[in-house]
């Protein structure tokens, strides 16, 4: 517990809070509550109950010149949002001010009326007895026919929460004013075509008055004007000086000060308006720039007889907001409003936390990768969206925005929003299918980013990044060959390039593994400075050339030969090769393990996977490495973009690459880094993750599965530590839900990638383990596939194997302290959301153990002697162990994410981090529940 | 800013302030509305400079802005209600306190504000709530003083017969310049002292290259862990400005940029006073080795405080947020009972009130050591200097700490949130959340507890408060006996 209270202020307190007799009490309403936060059932969630509304929600008012102020719209437009609250009060208390008084007329020693270009206001206040406070941005948009051509309008974002007005004061200026700005700017345009109508009516009536005025003169043969004439020539003139009155109007619409364009925020329409402005300026008479101008691209319009003097009256309509402002301008200022009510949307602590979140992991390049969502990426994204000045139709547009836009009639031109329906439909057409192809389509004002968070959420499943990577134009037509799942990986023909040898970079030895980095199709290469902290892996490297071995990754058997020989070996020597690990394995840690020992087939036996000899398996890597083009193997889901082979990444010493497998020890650990053309990077649209709703399922799936298996923790362990995953099963529902949910545990490559497949159904190849940490694997019915699993077994160097339908986990023991905090079975977290709160938290210090122990320079000097070397392997274990205090199994997953961190730090171009093929030769184990 | 506003009329009083550095603020005004002339100002605060950036009638024209639509008011009995405005076309920023009172007979509408020009906004905003807070309290003492004398003045009146109403009530400007003197002061001192919203972390302690080069290790971590106990808010107190501010900086680095402008170093000269609701401020002690924290002052600060002496290596906290806002509520309370009760105007006086009243006897041993130890500071410190110094390695250490800071804090609201239903239902289950959270040492709790209380406030009540609460009434009850 916090302190006990054992310290308490004022001892005497309740003698002078008594009341004498003689004296009146304190009135309350000049008093303090004595408990603020927790008198009368209040609580820190309590301070929204007492207002008349559910939610924050966005109003839109005028100050009428015919009614006064009044209510014109809310965001949402959802009588529901705003239920009780009295909008016309409330719109009243907000306009009946005008913040803005500036003159507007005929100023003092001025012939013609000055349109006053007024700032904007911004107001804070509230209804502390409704529990309504908002913030208002006050504006001013021009109307013809308007008293003094002005018509004042506000926008008001309405919430219980004071605090959160004035804490977000900054951020719901800066939205808001680009709302206003875009009304702003259609509004000008609308009055400038307001103002050109007007002027052709003028011109007309001109001309019309103009020949009566003539006929009448030559009717007249009396000297002297009639009084008909007299009136006419009055109009006349009257007419005149209206035209030169519109004209000097227009000419100030067009001239709209380029200060202002230049100082605010960049709305929408800003281009547009500045090519106009800069037209309108250029162009010295009025009429000619009225030709030439973009207004003119409206149908041609046909001037009318009007009177000189409009009369105001009051029983006139006014004109309404859409009216007022360009209909494209309009839309987008409710999409930016709708976008500002999402943003805003929800309790202040989250907003709050995720600005803090977002400013700290700014400062993590490094490690944001690794278990963020992909947030670098997306900051660069907005910042680059932010820079770009575009059209209206291709700018950033709020998600949902359209369908929550009250007047859902205006129309949008698609042609104008190509290039975000582009990018939508690349994702669309691969994931969602022609339905909701046409469903994007409709909604093709979205900004991409944003309108695949909102897809996603109403997507069952997740959705991996190679998924909407794959249907890019190039790699479309790779999948469309239709290819069964053998040919796919087995008889695609290899490619010279796939022939050549395949390199092995580096090796290092530890007490019981061997690491081999080796790259494929051509040789990687290491950056020097990275050798240099890699003092093992130099090591390891003469290593390789004094036992003058290496490892030929060429396709010296043809594919399908291959592909028996693998097959027909591995059933024979299984059987061995498990009987022979049984009786190892049993003399060491498997003692506590009940299942017997003698069971033979794979549900029952409750040991490892062998270190088995990799003969059989060796030449299955030999042809899974020759394959020139693996994105074949999944032509029933995902494809990948194709890596880019970095020159800088080549080995310069191809004979480095000759290394046998053969002589690696049944307890190596090996890795191998591809680089290849034909690799491709699994790819989830960055936003894809981030959706809440996906948050609060993964989290909630991920709880399910903490609670229902026990073997839960080596199962993350698999995954934390970079040995791939694969979840066996039939139903492809459930696997992929179990997919989406271990996938929170699953570190990244680089800031594009999840390296998670949710789905297969063709047989794995040893290039998924690569690419992929966690598989969801399709168990097929049919009597062929009946060894799924046993096929999968051969691969158990690499993988770890959840069988969902048998309830089965093959996988290293795991017993660490690390993962029960992660993933307790007892844990009392009743929500998703909180769990995956949890989660991001602990790995989040995960993270930063990683980070201490890749960049604790003296734990990475170089050393070339044994000594040297032995001394700091046993630096870097004391390290791990007492200052980072990992125990056992923990000190792996540490390992592993530094050599991520490594290997990412050293990329040139962040974000393209090689996968790595991890097999360790630790025995596995066969869990059931 | 507009030249085309009315002059004022009647002349305002107007009271002119000499600062010693640049003063942010253009002025404060007191404005009420009168039933027939509507918005008028009563006094306008200026201070004293040579450019003159708003003239009185601009004050004028902007001070009745702040009351107009105020006949709309509609507010809870007592509400000192809270206005901010950003004027662009005038380039002036206002921030009006409107609330209810009795003066000269009539219950009517007034507004203490302050002008600020525009380009101040960003200065301005870290800085709101310590303004608000301040303000609103000396109208809360106020209030009661324009409601005892308008009683008294009736009194007066009658039986005298000669008094104009006009001149009741002119006293609360005295009472009111207490506060908005030390208001201006306070925004001068940020204006040259603040603490920049980024810290070079070459500037603190962490670029020591080890621990304990510049201060004892246990002290480094007391105050840390203390300073992140009491939700940032700490004291640095030394003969040494050059030390004090290096642990202030080196405090400011576990706080939010915004925090952080809402934090002071040290003069080099003569000490700033003290200032409450300031996040970290360094002050500098006396000739004779001592610096005097004003009770009040301390006891008003919306968190409780850590007190750093970088001279001895002392650390000493105030009890944690429950227990603070707690006492601070009763002693609010107190004072204004007792300004309620007294009975002339030497009474009245704010800072010898505690004095005047023999029953008001708090307890100052507010401070004490630091009881809760906790893992997280601990391992960050022993962590972060196996760090090279000099490279941005530790910033980002630092941030990341930081970061698991922040997380843990968001997991246990929303632990807590599902828990109780969004607190429909009391909170049991403490022994779990540590479990559940990895909290079990105590200053680990209280660390995040702290970070949560500052984006959740309320939430030290809602846990601890019921037991606290309770246990204070038994105590009370028992000590009747």
């Amino acid at each position: 517990m916090i302190s006990a209270p054992d310290v308490v202020a004022f001892t005497k307190e309740d003698e002078y809070e008594e009341e004498p007799y003689n004296e009146p009490a304190l009135p309350e309403e000049y008093s303090v509550p004595l408990f603020p936060f927790a008198s009368q059932g209040a609580n820190p969630w309590s301070k929204l109950s007492g207002a008349k509304f559910s939610r924050d929600f966005i109003l839109i008012s005028e100050f009428s010149e015919q009614v006064g102020p009044q209510p014109l719209l809310t965001i949402p437009n959802d009588t529901k949002v705003f239920g009780t609250f009295d909008l016309n009060y409330f719109s009243l208390r907000i306009m009946s001010v005008d913040y803005q008084a500036s003159f507007v007329g005929h100023p003092p020693g001025s012939a013609y009326p000055k349109l006053n270009f007024v700032e904007d206001s911004k107001v804070v206040l509230g209804d502390s007895k409704e529990g309504a406070f908002a913030y208002v941005h006050h504006l001013t948009l021009y109307d013809l026919e308007a008293r003094g051509f002005v018509r004042p309008f506000c926008m008001a974002y309405i919430s219980a929460d004071q605090h959160k007005i004035m804490q977000q004061f900054q951020e719901l200026s800066s939205e808001f004013s680009k709302a206003s700005e875009c009304l702003k700017t259609g509004n000008r345009k609308a009055f400038a075509g307001e103002l050109e109508k007007k002027l052709k009516d003028l011109d007309y009536t001109r001309t019309v008055l103009h020949t009566e005025t003539e006929i009448q003169k030559k009717a007249n043969d009396k000297g002297f004007y009639s009084s008909q004439a007299i009136e006419k020539a009055n109009e006349l003139a009257s007419v005149e000086k209206s035209i030169i009155e519109h004209q000097d109007l227009l000419k100030q619409i067009r001239s709209y000060p380029h200060r202002k364009l230049k100082g605010s925020d960049l709305c929408p329409g800003e281009g547009l308006t500045q090519d106009q402005a800069d037209r309108a300026s250029t162009t010295s008479n009025p009429d000619e720039s009225a030709s030439t101008d973009l207004y003119t691209c409206r149908p041609t319009y046909t001037p009318k007889l009007i009177k000189a003097k409009s009369t105001k009256c009051f029983d006139k309509k006014l004109k309404t907001l859409e009216e007022l402002c360009d209909t494209e301008y309009f839309t987008q200022t409710l999409a930016q409003l709708s976008h500002i009510e999402h943003m805003f949307r929800g309790d202040l602590c989250y907003l709050l936390t995720s600005q803090i979140d977002r400013a700290l992991l700014k400062q993590q390049h490094i490690t944001n990768f690794l278990f963020e969502d992909f947030v670098e990426v997306d900051d660069r994204m907005l910042e680059k969206q932010e820079s770009i000045p575009t059209k209206p139709s291709q700018d950033r547009l709020p998600s949902r925005s359209l369908e929550e836009c009250p007047i859902p009639k205006v129309l949008i031109s698609v042609g104008s929003y190509k290039s975000s329906v582009e990018s939508v439909l690349i994702k669309m057409e691969q994931e969602l299918g022609d339905e909701e192809e046409v469903q994007v389509t409709e909604l093709s004002s979205f900004d991409p980013q944003e309108n695949l968070d909102y897809l996603d959420m109403d997507m069952k499943g997740s959705i991996s990044s190679g998924e909407s990577i794959e249907v890019l134009g190039t790699e479309k037509s790779a999948f469309v060959l239709p290819m069964s799942d053998s040919q796919a990986s087995l008889t695609v023909p290899l490619s010279p390039q796939v022939v050549r040898s395949k390199a092995v970079s580096h090796r290092t030895i530890s007490e019981d593994s061997i690491e081999v980095l080796s790259t494929c199709p051509s040789e990687a290469l290491i950056p020097d400075d990275f050798k240099a902290s890699y003092p093992s892996a130099i090591n390891e490297e003469s290593y390789a050339d004094d036992n003058e071995e290496a490892i030929h990754f060429q396709a010296s058997i043809s594919p399908p030969e291959l592909g028996e020989a693998e097959e027909g070996s591995l059933e024979n020597t299984q059987s061995q090769v498990d009987s022979c690990c049984i009786g190892k394995e049993s003399e060491g840690q498997l003692v506590s393990l009940p299942a017997p020992a003698h069971a033979l087939s794979d549900e029952d036996r409750v040991v490892s996977i062998p270190p088995q000899r990799h003969r059989q398996k060796d030449q299955g890597f030999h042809g899974d490495f020759s394959v020139e083009n693996p994105s074949s193997q999944d032509n029933n889901c995902e494809g990948f973009p194709a890596y880019e082979v970095d020159p800088s990444h080549m080995l310069a010493n191809r004979d480095v690459s000759k290394t046998s497998l053969d002589n690696y020890s049944d307890t190596s650990h090996m890795s191998s880094v591809a680089s290849t053309s034909s690799d491709r990077i699994p790819s989830t649209h960055p936003a894809g993750l981030s959706s809440e709703r996906h948050k609060k399922r993964a989290g909630q799936n991920a709880l399910k599965f903490i609670r229902q298996y026990p073997f839960a923790h080596p199962a993350i362990y698999s995954l934390l530590s970079g040995r791939t995953l694969v979840v066996l099963g039939e139903d492809e529902a459930i696997v992929r839900k179990l997919v989406t949910a271990l996938s929170i545990f699953v570190p990244n490559y680089g800031c594009y990638a999840k390296p998670v497949k949710h789905w297969a159904s063709s047989p794995l190849h040893i290039m998924d383990f690569q690419k992929w940490k966690l598989i969801g694997l399709q168990r097929v019915a049919s009597p062929a596939g009946a060894g799924t699993l046993h096929t999968l077994s051969r691969y158990s160097r690499y993988t770890s194997i959840l069988d969902l339908d048998n309830k089965t986990l093959r996988c290293p023991l795991y017993r660490g302290a690390l993962v029960p905090r992660l993933a307790d079975h007892r844990t009392q977290i009743k929500r998703g959301s909180t769990y995956y709160l949890h989660v991001q938290s602990v790995l989040a210090q995960l993270c930063s153990k990683a980070f201490l122990y890749t960049f604790c320079h003296h734990l990475h000097l170089p050393s070339h002697d044994k000594e040297a070397m032995q001394l700091l392997a046993s630096r870097q274990a004391s390290f791990l162990r007492l200052t980072l205090g990992l125990v056992n199994e923990d000190v792996r997953v540490v390992q592993y994410l530094a050599e991520l961190l490594k290997l990412h730090y050293m990329q040139e171009a962040p974000g393209t981090s090689h996968p790595v093929l991890r097999c360790d030769y630790v025995p596995s184990f066969l869990y059931k529940i | 800013m507009s030249t085309l506003c009315p002059p004022p009329s009647p002349a305002v009083a107007k009271t002119e302030i000499a600062l010693s550095g640049e003063s942010p603020l253009l002025a404060a005004t007191f404005a009420y509305w009168d039933n027939i002339l509507g918005p008028r100002v009563r006094h306008i605060w200026a201070p004293k400079t040579e450019q003159v950036l708003l003239s009185d009638g601009e004050i004028t024209f902007l001070a009745n802005h702040t009351l107009n639509g105020e006949i709309l008011r509609n507010a809870e009995s007592g509400a000192i209600d809270v206005k901010f405005f950003v004027l662009s076309e005038k380039g002036v920023i206002i921030v009006s306190l409107i609330f209810d009172g009795n003066w000269n007979g009539d219950r009517s509408t007034y507004g203490l504000s302050i002008i600020l020009p525009q380009t101040e906004l960003s200065f301005y905003l870290p800085l709101h709530r310590v303004c608000v807070d301040r303000l609103t309290h000396i109208i809360r003492k106020g209030r009661i003083w324009m409601h005892k004398e308008r009683q008294e003045n009736v009194q007066k009146i009658v039986l005298e017969g000669t008094e104009r109403m006009e001149d009741q009530g002119q006293s609360i400007i005295p009472m009111l310049t207490g506060e908005v003197i030390p208001v201006m002061e306070l925004l001068s001192s940020m204006k040259s002292h603040s603490v920049p919203e980024e810290i070079n972390i070459a500037d603190t302690v962490l670029n020591d290259d080890d621990i304990g080069d510049s201060c004892h290790e246990g002290f480094l971590l007391n105050a840390i862990s203390s300073h992140l106990q009491t939700c940032g808010c700490s004291v640095v107190v030394g003969s040494s400005a050059e030390k004090v501010n290096k642990i202030v900086r080196t405090l400011c680095l576990f706080l939010t940029p915004a925090e952080r402008k809402c934090s002071r170093l040290c003069e080099a000269e003569s000490s700033f006073k003290y200032e409450s609701g300031l996040f970290v401020q360094g002050l500098l002690k006396d000739s004779t080795g001592s610096f005097v924290l004003p009770f009040r002052q301390v006891m008003y600060a919306p968190y409780p405080t850590t007190h750093i002496d970088v001279d001895v290596n002392t650390v000493k906290q105030m009890p944690p947020c429950h227990e603070h806002i707690y006492n601070q509520r009763r002693y609010m309370r107190s004072e204004l009972t007792a300004f309620w009760r007294a009975t002339s105007e030497e009474d009245m006086t704010q800072d010898t009130i505690i004095y005047t009243d023999e029953s008001f006897t708090p307890d100052l041993n507010i401070f004490q050591d630091v009881l809760h130890r906790d893992t997280l500071v601990k391992a960050f410190l022993d962590q972060v200097f196996q760090l090279k110094p000099g490279l941005s390695l530790r910033s980002t250490f630092l941030a990341q700490f930081l970061l698991v800071l922040h997380r843990k804090a968001l997991t246990l609201i929303k632990y807590i949130e599902d828990d109780t239903q969004k607190g429909k239902k009391p909170f049991k289950s403490l022994r779990n959340l540590k479990i559940d959270l990895d909290l079990t040492a105590e200053g680990d709790l209280n660390i995040i507890m702290a970070l949560a209380e500052k984006i959740k406030p309320g939430l030290h009540s809602f846990i601890f408060g019921r037991p606290f609460y309770t246990s204070v009434q038994e105590r009370d009850v028992l000590m009747t006996f």
